[in-house]
């Protein structure tokens, strides 16, 4: 009888389903350079056309060369966690070495260095710039600026929503908890792209009009809705949406950011008629809460402060835009506080924005209630719920233990991150500004989003970015499995023989 | 010496009958408290009418005050309920009362008058004052310190003494609460303490609870003298250097004088007090077992080998940039001494200070932000567990370190297990949690108090800092209220209740304080009368 031997078990470790998503990364820049491009070529032609030229081109071959690499197909089919989020940090990585050549080639930045702080700045959606004067750059490098948030952005909530949560069971925070089926944004990763893109599509085209109607031109309402929509917060003026001096303009804004930082499945399930669900979602309880009371709390409490400018702050703070309008400063110390508190904490679960995140915070905040009343009743069996569902154990774990690498994260960042115009508390709005990706700075003198900065702090500035945008785990574990994949280079040790 | 047993009363025939006091686990230990300030209050009495200053008399009456009130207390009640909740509660109630009734000698004496101050105010303040020395934070209001050759000193020597002493008192009673009441509650409380952490544990020199307490107050209580000693050889007079040594032991940092160590501008007094606060700031258990049975037991504990490398860190850092931002000149030795001045003083939670006026070397709010955000970990972290500093503790943050660095480990490999090592050491999931919360508790804690101070007027560097400090029971702050200055320009009255409040927060290690208010609340809630079901 013939022995049927089955094939030995191959090991494929995470390098091998890299190339793939950092090709489709690199498509999207380039996609975003070419677009940059044909924009310049309609604005710019008479002023700087080799700059067209050669962002088309960076743009064209990053797109085949892109499209080349996303064909290559992993050895394993099955994704492992480490992997997805390595996949995450190449994706990422390839949209940044697209924006870096284009910003590096096109001339506009003094230094390489700066043009790689403006490239991670605006694929990581931050907003931080080097830039004192938008308006000095060309409109293809000002349109470059915030089409590169955009697409990034929707790159991260396909990824986060469609593609994670399908190749990884039971992750840590589920937009989708306590849905059913058909209410959900997220059934396979076709559906992903095509409901987050269509969704994400939407807001923006809402903004779009919505801005054209508060009186700005056509380039400035199709960049500023980029930029709301994406939480980016990249301006065209020095002065940001202040520059409009529009409450109507302002209220768009607000009404943009609000939505670009709440759960694309919380809207998507609200537009499916499930509003039983969506109204007990505890995320967004806390998101409407923190909202209602931050407004009222900057309202009545801070100093000299309208209602436009005081909805405005807390909306772009709390879904970590960035975008400026008014001098909040000047609102005293507890709009400061409210607004950096607001920040840190940042948007909900399944949205484009970033910091520690709602769905965290919640749980954070439940823990400390159930283990009070653990002393208080210490017989009972304290269960934390999330929308009505129980939370396991492990997930609540991996959420404390977030907490503790985001704040280690924060003070590390404080430490090493030197600024010579900024004050204590700069520095610390600074750094939090840079690990939540909002983008701009609160000091006594007022909030800019440019800040000049040495080549040691652009350096700190461009890891804390990295970190806020892409969760600290998925670069820990790419650096941790790329030092493991060099590891296997090194030259083994003989063992019991001479 | 606390007891936590209930009493019944003996009966010549051999039986015993329930006693006739009141069951109140609260008044009797707010008794208890009062009563063992009042023999501070007599001694600080007779310093000061030996120093013929004028409110002898009233400390005196003070003494008798306490000793009647806190004795009424304890002998009209004993121990009800011991539920973790109630002991808990308890404990936060008397830091609170005796607090506040610690503000009487101020009151009484009128410590804090001045042109501009009603009544009202200069109770808040004394309020302020009392709660600030009980906790053992250091942060003043009290703007009329002497100088060290000051003719006409505006405050007596027996109410300076009095303020040393309620310091002592504070890291006396946190002694006695870490090792005889914690304990008493189950391991569920000893958790939030740190108490269950692997390694010498203050909790363990002896098999009686009563007994370790009594090995750690001499300790405690040694080293008080061998500081003061310390000081006076190095060349302070004995008055100030007992005041400081009282304060030192407990890691305190009030000064008798406005400028506090810095009014000395001595080399060797600030080495004595860098030594005496490292000792404070360190768990009084090593520091018997030392004496007692192992000369190595430092180098082999793990926390202990993280306290030290932390403080060293900090001093090479903060030495490196006042260097380099030439705050101090740019000139090595002075940046040295500041920053390892500096960085022991707030490493250890103590809050002693070193400059010789406003803007000079020591004076760390003309600091940049580098070396300010050092000193405000440092102000986070603490001291270690078992010893009379405040803060988070150490130990603590390396649990919470382990728990990230396995977090990681498993986001590579989701079904490994995955001890948690402090060392060689495990520490249980359970510990791992409780630590967890407590962080959690203390944020949280950080964040209301930071709107409250804001929203009372508070500049936000200064709040900020002000809000760490009292959870970490530190002293001085930044801006306006660093340590050549009081709190009285940075905060409104209000504010100041709110930091008082935060003091004894973190203090008791916010579960208490937290309890304080629950626990009851669910007694009155027992006490409502029950809906009959037929």
């Amino acid at each position: 009888m013939a022995q049927t031997r089955s094939a030995p078990a191959v090991r494929v470790g995470t390098i091998h389903v890299l190339p793939r998503p950092f090709g489709i990364g690199m498509a999207l820049g380039g996609v975003a350079s070419v677009a940059a491009s044909f924009v310049g070529l309609l604005l710019d032609r008479s002023v700087a056309l080799d700059e067209m030229v050669v962002l088309f081109v960076v743009g064209a071959v990053c797109v085949v060369g892109g499209l080349a690499l996303g064909r290559v197909q992993s050895a394993s089919s099955r994704i492992t966690a480490p992997m997805a989020m390595s996949m995450l940090v190449a994706g990422w990585s390839g949209a940044t070495l697209v924006a870096l050549l284009a910003f590096a080639l096109s001339g506009e930045f003094e230094s390489i260095p700066s043009a790689f702080f403006e490239a991670v700045s605006a694929t990581t959606t931050t907003g931080f710039t080097t830039v004192v004067d938008p308006q000095e750059l060309t409109h293809a490098m000002r349109f470059l600026r915030v089409i590169l948030p955009w697409l990034c952005g929707l790159g991260v909530l396909v990824a986060g929503m469609g593609v994670l949560p399908v190749a990884i069971a039971g992750i840590e925070l589920s937009p989708s908890r306590g849905l059913a089926r058909s209410e959900q944004l997220v059934t396979n990763t076709s559906a992903a792209i095509r409901n987050i893109s269509g969704m994400y599509l939407l807001l923006t085209s809402l903004l779009l009009v919505g801005y054209l109607l508060g009186g700005m031109g056509l380039f400035d309402a199709l960049s500023y809705s980029l930029s709301t929509a994406s939480t980016g917060g990249m301006s065209n003026h020095a002065a940001s949406l202040g520059h409009f001096e529009s409450d109507f303009i302002d209220w768009v804004a607000t009404f943009g950011m609000v939505a670009a930082g709440g759960s694309l499945v919380i809207v998507w399930a609200a537009l499916r008629g499930a509003w039983s669900s969506v109204l007990h979602s505890t995320e967004l309880r806390l998101y409407a809460s923190l909202l209602l009371l931050g407004f009222l709390g900057v309202w009545l409490i801070g100093d000299e402060l309208s209602i436009t400018d005081a909805a405005f702050s807390v909306s772009s703070m709390l879904s970590t835009t960035g975008l400026r309008s008014g001098n909040w400063a000047a609102g005293g110390s507890f709009t400061q506080a409210l607004l950096l508190i607001g920040a840190g904490v940042g948007a909900m679960t399944g949205s484009v924005g970033s910091g520690f995140r709602l769905a965290r915070a919640a749980r954070v905040a439940l823990e400390v209630r159930r283990a009070l009343r653990g002393l208080l009743y210490p017989h009972r069996v304290g269960v934390i719920r999330i929308d009505g569902v129980a939370a396991d154990e492990v997930s609540l774990e991996r959420t404390y233990g977030y907490l503790w690498a985001h704040l280690l994260t924060l003070t590390t960042i404080a430490v090493l991150v030197n600024v010579s115009s900024l004050n204590l508390m700069g520095t610390l709005t600074f750094s939090l500004s840079l690990i939540s990706n909002v983008g701009i700075v609160i000091s006594g003198d007022g909030i800019a989003a440019a800040v000049v900065l040495d080549r040691w702090s652009q350096a700190v500035a461009i890891i804390a970015m990295v970190l806020g945008r892409l969760s600290i785990y998925p670069v820990l574990v790419t650096i941790a499995g790329f030092t493991r994949w060099l590891g296997r280079f090194r030259p083994h040790r003989a063992i019991g023989g001479s | 010496m606390l007891r936590l047993e209930r009493r019944s009363e003996h009966r010549s025939d051999g039986f015993s009958e329930p006693s006739k006091r009141i069951p109140s686990t609260v008044a009797h230990i707010c008794g208890l408290a009062l009563a063992v300030i009042s023999p501070g209050l007599f001694i600080s009495g007779i310093v000061e009418l030996v120093g013929f200053g004028d409110g002898g008399i009233t400390l005196l009456v003070c003494s008798l005050i306490f000793a009647l009130v806190g004795g009424s207390l304890w002998y009209t009640t004993r121990l009800g309920d011991l539920a973790p909740r109630t002991v808990f509660a308890a404990v936060a109630w008397s830091w609170f009362l005796v607090s506040v009734m610690g503000a009487l000698p101020f009151i009484l004496t009128r410590t804090f008058q001045s042109g501009a101050a009603t009544i009202w105010i200069e109770i808040a303040d004394a309020i302020f004052e009392s709660a600030s020395g009980y906790t053992c934070t250091g942060s003043t209001v009290l703007t009329t310190l002497p100088d060290l050759n000051d003719p006409n000193p505006k405050v007596g020597q027996g109410v300076l003494f009095y303020r040393q002493l309620t310091q002592w008192y504070g890291g006396m009673g946190f002694v006695q609460l870490v090792v005889t009441v914690l304990p008493a509650l189950g391991t569920r409380a000893m958790g939030f303490m740190g108490a269950e952490a692997p390694g010498p544990t203050a909790d363990r020199l002896a098999p009686r609870a009563k007994d370790t307490a009594k090995l750690l107050w001499q300790v405690y209580i040694g080293a008080t003298v061998l500081m003061a000693a310390g000081y006076v050889a190095a060349g302070m007079s004995i008055f100030d250097g007992i005041a400081h040594g009282l304060t030192t032991a407990a890691t305190g940092g009030y000064s008798t004088y406005n400028d506090s160590l810095g009014e000395f501008d001595s080399v060797a007094i600030e080495s004595v007090a860098i030594v005496a606060m490292l000792i404070g700031g360190s768990n009084f258990a090593l520091h018997w077992i030392f004496l007692t049975r192992d000369r190595g037991v430092y180098a082999k504990d793990h926390e202990f080998r993280a306290y030290t490398a932390m403080v060293v860190a900090a001093t090479v850092a903060v030495t490196a940039m006042l260097m380099i931002g030439g705050e101090v000149g740019g000139d090595f030795a002075a940046s040295f001494r500041t920053a390892v001045f500096n960085v022991v003083s707030l490493g250890t939670s103590t809050g002693f200070g070193n400059a010789q006026g406003a803007g000079t070397a020591g004076d760390f709010v003309v600091w940049g932000a580098g070396p300010l955000i050092v000193i405000l970990v440092l102000m986070t972290i603490g001291g270690m567990s078992g010893s009379t500093a405040g803060g988070v503790k150490v130990i603590r943050i390396r649990v919470i370190g382990a728990q990230v660095h396995r977090l990681v480990a498993r986001s590579r490999q989701p079904r490994a297990v995955i001890p948690l090592r402090l060392g060689s050491d495990i520490v249980s999931e359970k510990i791992a949690h409780k630590v967890a919360v407590y962080g959690m508790a203390w944020l949280a804690m950080m964040v209301g108090g930071l709107l409250a101070v804001t929203a009372l007027g508070a500049e936000l560097e200064e709040a900020l800092s002000a809000v760490v400090g009292s959870l970490g029971n530190m002293g001085p702050a930044f801006g306006s209220s660093g340590p050549t200055a009081t709190f009285q320009a940075g905060f409104s009255t209000p504010a100041r209740l709110v930091l008082a409040f935060l003091m004894i927060a973190g203090r008791l290690e916010l579960i208490a304080v937290l309890l304080m208010f629950a626990a009851p609340r669910r007694s009155l809630r027992k006490i409502r009368p029950h809906k009959h079901t037929f």
